[in-house]
């Protein structure tokens, strides 16, 4: 279920654009502020404010890696990119290493739901790659040792 | 040259060369290796493993049929005896969920030119050993997958192309004749 | 710029062509002979240009560009076959191959698959992809009962997304992820709640969509195929039948043929394994002592000639169904008026044949055959009286798949919400049974535009508020539309088939028709009808009142329900009835039972023991449309061949056969004996035939254009209809709701119910409301209510629909366990219901 201010958040939305279904993205935005993801029935909730079907947003909301679908993350998002720049200067490894680290494999997220780590795509940092982003925050030109001491830094 | 080669001749009848000639090759005979086969009394002969005799179907490991039904083998027949019909199985008889209802093989139009094995994805049609084929009906002339699923007497790893002891059992309506394959003797044709 | 064509030359392997401007490459260079690939590309729907197998060299551009979205610009110059566009090719399928299941000799598709065909003939015979696949799941699962998917072997194409969404317009598949773990599904791979009508399964190049009936069954190369028509609603969508050993195994559209092109419908695609029941009828049969034995042909002919002397006239009839061939209709008609004597005659047991004359007039049936394609070249359509999404379901997608590419206004008026709404311009919900007030209000308005000496403008205001008020409208609603129909220079309007049901409306058709033209506009109108060949029935001259061709005959006759009342009254004795079932489908079930049971003899033709072969004397087994040869004519009057695949099992004979040997029971000479020359009679008996050409196969139709017009009718020169006035259909005042019928989307009368995979989709009967009624009762859908008439009740489930009309049920025609036919009675108004849940 949709909390009342996420409504309003969608009711305001829908004022900016000519037609509902363009509000798409702003509503998405605004169900994972609830909880962190977006649930089923926020996407059948979503679709009949939007006039669409449900399949409709669920087709939007998957293509972004920014949506969780139906996905409950943990209190870190760990978001590691995976794209070119990143890859050569050794993304897979550090993947691997915080998959050691915090014993999950990519996608899941840690049994005490702190940690979910998650491979994106390009976060417009190729300068400073290797890069992640936990929640909100962009840490560049990783290292084993650097993600380690991060990581203790959250624990 | 006419002369001599006349008293030659002569020489050679007096003598019976020619029938001593002949007869050692009959003596010789006697006193060599036999080479034919006392098929089916005694004996079998158990062909190389390139033989093309009855299709067998085959399983794998875990005695799941290969066989997926995909009817290629019936497409690559050159005389239409092979007839497939799939149908949907997921309780693990074959290696796929689908599976063969039906899949039968008219001998009598087959002629084991081994175009279903080429055309098997999965290595499940081969043709195999047996080569007893004949019957007193015409219904048995057609096998069905139940009996081909049946592995044959000559196990795919017998290297064949050996004659082997053999017992001839005549029944009411068919004969047998059953090889024993520990009891072989590597023999020349 | 309006009307001027702009064209450009370009140069394609140095082959010259000059095409149209905006022409897309991709059809330039099959124009000029050249073959480009495609996975993604299908000229009806939208490109997207992401499989990129159609990748072709423009000189001067570095890039190689997608030929299905790049239209020709004037002097471009471009190569398909130099070996950079050849190794791009080969690339993409290695790309396309490296997650592909390749498990071929599972998969259904394998023998026809597209992806087979093209690695064959442009692919990498060996790929270097090292990874382990990337899967989508490990078993196939089920998105409806008929459709079956495996994600693993998709490639992407979104022709299933956008087919589902431009074409079908159910809108429940989607394509979630991005890249290639993009997945194109349903939501959250529930049972699609959709039209199950499995387009996307046909034009998916992969075995990704499946369907299920068809399941492992066979193989492509096995099946034995015949090019004919679909024997369930007026559309007349072209298909292709096969059959392995005897058994109809799928029905399928082909791309660019007919006018349907890859579409069909759930009735059509899944619908047609009737023809191989087990419940078929194999033999004549006899009533022997109360209960139908079997019989011999001779026995049955005998017992036949025993009963009915030659030359009976007027105590005979003959009912013939709207799903016989042209052929059959015609000779069936010939028996009945040459042989017996006999002028009562009828093609269905639902309608009153005063109003299927009318019907036909007012829609101009007799002026020659109007193609669906010319009808969506109109600036405005009106779709009235017609439930088109449910009734004639491949005529929707073409309207909206037309809609959706031109600037025209699409105009709908019904009770009840169907698909079709998502793409109207204005979508009007009146009461049930009010077309009329709807057409006249709506003519007053269209006139209201010019001043009119005539009459005052007062008194038209007030006119059109009783009208508004009677057919339960808005004014600023029928305002919008007289709008709409006078700011068009060319109007199209499909009438359907309510106008039957609620005659009333059928002359004020006529006179909006009338009006709109007399203000200079170009009208075209379109019945749409719900049985194959009704058209073709009426064409016949399977009518009491007029003979092939709408000719005049000599004397009038009785129509269904006055043969039945005749035969209540005891001055009808005999009755042959042809493939109709007439104990379920005409309205008031008892009344027809107890007329059909005083008939002296009842012979029945069908090829089930329907309800009405239950009560007759004798018995003959005829064929499907499977199992003959013949024409039909569509509702657009279109003559199509439909074609012979199976023969008709046991001893039932081709319906031509059954028909010709009746008749040559009284007259050996009675034929002819083949389709062709009885076709050959038709064109000489009606002349709207004697030109129509069988030849009817569009090569494609990316304009919506035809090849071929010549497949329609002529106009009558014979014809002599006229148009009755009906009054005004009252309904009882008890109540809550105003209970109207139809046919379901995934039914066709009863003759459906013989389906064993429609049967699946729905076996329940439903009864639909608006979601407003069901809110304000408190019942939601899926549940179990009691619908209850004055006649009958029955316990139904619930389905709500959120832009129906309020006020108004729906159960459909189709369901053996509810015939809704009890609910009616004869010469009673209209039936009301009240619906309440049930409870356990």
């Amino acid at each position: 279920m949709l909390s009342e201010r996420a409504k309003k958040e969608i009711e305001a939305a829908l004022r900016k654009y000519p037609n509902r279904k363009s509000a798409v993205m702003d509503a998405l935005r605004a169900a994972q502020k609830d909880k962190g993801h977006i649930a089923k029935d926020d996407m059948d909730e979503i679709a009949s404010i939007l006039e669409m079907r449900s399949v409709e947003v669920n087709a939007a909301a998957a293509f972004y890696t920014m949506y969780n679908v139906d996905r409950p993350v943990g209190k870190y998002h760990i978001q590691v990119c995976r794209n070119i720049s990143c890859s050569l200067l050794g993304a897979e490894h550090l993947i691997k290493h915080m998959e050691r680290a915090l014993s999950i494999k990519t996608g899941e997220t840690t049994p005490d739901k702190r940690f979910t780590l998650s491979t994106v795509e390009c976060l417009g940092s190729c300068g400073t790659a290797p890069m992640m982003q936990i929640n909100d925050d962009y840490h560049e030109n990783l290292t084993e040792a650097k993600i380690d001491e991060l990581l203790k830094k959250l624990e | 040259m006419g002369d001599g080669f006349k008293i030659f001749e002569l020489v050679k009848k007096v003598l019976f060369t020619d029938f001593v000639k002949g007869l050692s090759i009959t003596l010789g005979y006697n006193v060599s290796r036999s080479i034919t086969h006392r098929y089916p009394d005694e004996e079998k002969w158990i062909p190389y493993r390139r033989f093309r005799g009855l299709h067998t179907l085959n399983k794998d490991e875990h005695g799941r049929e290969l066989c997926v039904a995909c009817e290629l083998c019936s497409k690559a027949c050159p005389t239409q005896c092979i007839t497939v019909i799939p149908m949907e199985d997921d309780t693990g008889r074959g290696i796929a969920d689908r599976v063969a209802k039906v899949w039968k093989v008219d001998l009598v139009r087959c002629l084991f030119c081994g175009y279903c094995e080429d055309a098997c994805p999965t290595r499940a049609v081969r043709l195999g050993r047996e080569y007893e084929l004949a019957c007193i009906d015409s219904r048995c002339n057609v096998r069905q997958r139940e009996e081909l699923l049946h592995p044959q007497p000559t196990p795919e790893a017998f290297e064949g192309g050996v004659v082997a002891r053999a017992t001839f059992i005549r029944k009411k309506r068919s004969i047998k004749v059953k090889a024993d394959l520990m009891n072989t003797k590597k023999r020349s044709i | 710029m309006h009307g001027v064509i702009i064209m450009a030359t370009v140069k394609i392997n140095g082959k010259e062509i000059t095409v149209q401007d905006n022409t897309l490459i991709l059809d330039a260079a099959r124009d000029a002979g050249f073959e480009i690939p495609t996975f993604c590309y299908q000229a009806d729907l939208m490109g997207i240009g992401s499989c990129r197998m159609c990748l072709v060299e423009i000189e001067g551009q570095k890039k190689l560009q997608p030929s299905c979205i790049t239209p020709v610009l004037h002097g471009m110059s471009i190569n398909t076959e130099t070996p950079t566009v050849i190794s791009a090719r080969a690339s993409m399928l290695e790309f396309l191959l490296a997650n592909h299941a390749l498990d071929c000799p599972v998969c259904d598709k394998g023998g026809e698959c597209e992806l087979q065909d093209m690695v064959y003939k442009y692919g990498p015979h060996k790929g270097r992809h090292a990874e382990k696949k990337f899967k989508f799941q490990e078993k196939d699962y089920a998105l409806s009962p008929v459709i079956i998917k495996n994600s693993n072997r998709c490639v992407q194409c979104q022709k299933c997304v956008r087919v589902c969404a431009e074409v079908v317009g159910a809108n429940v598949l989607g394509a979630l992820g991005r890249g290639d773990h993009q997945e194109e599904t349903s939501f959250f791979r529930h049972f699609l709640d959709c039209d199950q009508d499995g387009n996307c399964i046909e034009v998916c190049p992969v075995g990704c969509f499946m369907r299920l009936p068809y399941r492992y069954r066979t193989r492509p190369w096995d099946l034995k195929g015949a090019d004919t028509v679909c024997p369930y609603c007026g559309t007349g969508c072209r298909m292709v039948i096969e059959h392995r050993d005897g058994v109809l195994i799928r029905s399928k559209a082909q791309l660019g043929v007919g006018l349907n092109s890859e579409t069909l419908c759930a009735r059509g695609r899944f619908g047609c394994d009737f023809a191989s029941s087990t419940e078929r009828l194999k033999t004549p049969l006899i009533r022997r002592g109360g209960s139908l034995e079997p019989a011999s042909w001779e026995e049955a002919l005998g017992y036949i000639k025993e009963h009915i002397p030659v030359n009976i006239g007027n105590k005979m009839g003959g009912i013939a169904s709207p799903r016989l061939t042209n052929e059959e209709l015609y000779l069936f008609q010939k028996l009945l008026r040459d042989i017996f004597g006999s002028p009562n005659l009828d093609s269905t047991a639902r309608w009153e044949p005063e109003a299927t004359e009318g019907f036909i007039k007012a829609t101009g049936m007799d002026e020659g055959g109007v193609s669906v394609f010319d009808c969506m070249e109109s600036d405005s359509v009106l779709v009235i009286g017609s439930h088109l999404s449910d009734e004639n379901p491949v005529t929707d997608y073409i309207v909206r798949r037309i809609k959706n590419t031109r600037r025209m206004s699409l105009i709908i008026a019904s009770p009840r919400e169907m698909k079709l709404d998502s793409s109207a311009t204005i979508k009007l919900r009146h009461s049930p049974g009010r077309e009329a007030a709807v057409l006249d209000a709506i003519a007053l308005a269209v006139n209201a535009g010019k001043p009119s000496p005539a009459e005052g403008a007062a008194l038209k205001d007030a006119k059109i508020e009783d009208l508004i008020a009677s057919a339960g409208v808005t004014k600023g609603a029928v305002e919008q539309i007289a709008q709409r129909l006078l700011a068009a220079n060319s109007i199209a309007i499909i009438a359907g088939m309510e106008f039957l049901r609620h005659p009333e409306g059928i002359p004020e058709l006529g006179l909006l028709k009338e009006a709109l033209k007399s203000s200079g506009k170009k009208v075209l109108v379109m019945p749409a009808l719900d049985r194959a060949n009704q058209r073709g029935a009426w064409e016949m001259g399977v009518h009491p009142a007029f003979g092939p061709g709408y000719g005049p005959v000599k004397d009038k006759g009785l129509g269904c329900a006055g043969m039945l009342e005749a035969a209540n009254r005891g001055d009808l004795d005999m009755m042959y009835i042809a493939g109709a079932d007439v104990a379920a489908m005409h309205p008031d079930e008892e009344f027809t039972r107890k007329a059909l049971l005083k008939l002296k003899l009842l012979v029945v033709q069908d090829i089930f023991l329907s309800e009405t072969a239950k009560l007759a004397h004798v018995v003959l087994p005829g064929s499907s449309f499977a199992e003959k040869e013949g024409t039909f004519t569509n509702q657009e009057g279109r003559a199509q061949i439909i074609r012979k695949l199976l023969p008709p099992p046991g001893k039932a004979k081709r319906d031509l056969d059954v028909i010709r040997a009746v008749g040559e029971v009284y007259d050996p000479s009675f034929g002819p004996k083949m389709p062709v020359l009885v076709l050959d009679e038709i064109r000489n008996a009606a002349g709207m035939y004697a030109h129509v050409s069988l030849a009817f196969n569009n090569k494609r139709n990316t304009e919506n254009k035809l090849d071929n017009r010549h497949a329609l009718v002529q106009g009558s020169a014979t014809s002599a209809l006229s148009v009755t006035r009906f009054s005004a259909a009252t309904t009882e005042p008890e109540g809550r709701f105003h209970l109207t019928t139809g046919n379901h989307l995934f039914h066709s009368g009863r003759f459906s119910r013989r389906s064993g995979t429609l049967l699946g989709l729905l076996s329940a009967a439903v009864v639909e409301i608006s979601e407003k009624d069901a809110a304000s009762l408190n019942l939601k859908s899926g549940d179990k209510v009691k619908v209850k008439g004055r006649h009958y009740e029955a316990i139904l489930s619930l389905k709500t629909k959120k832009g129906s009309k309020e006020g108004v049920a729906f159960i459909a025609e189709n369901y053996d366990d509810v015939p809704v036919n009890r609910f009616f009675k004869k010469g009673e108004p209209a039936p009301r219901v009240d619906i309440t849940k049930v409870t356990y």
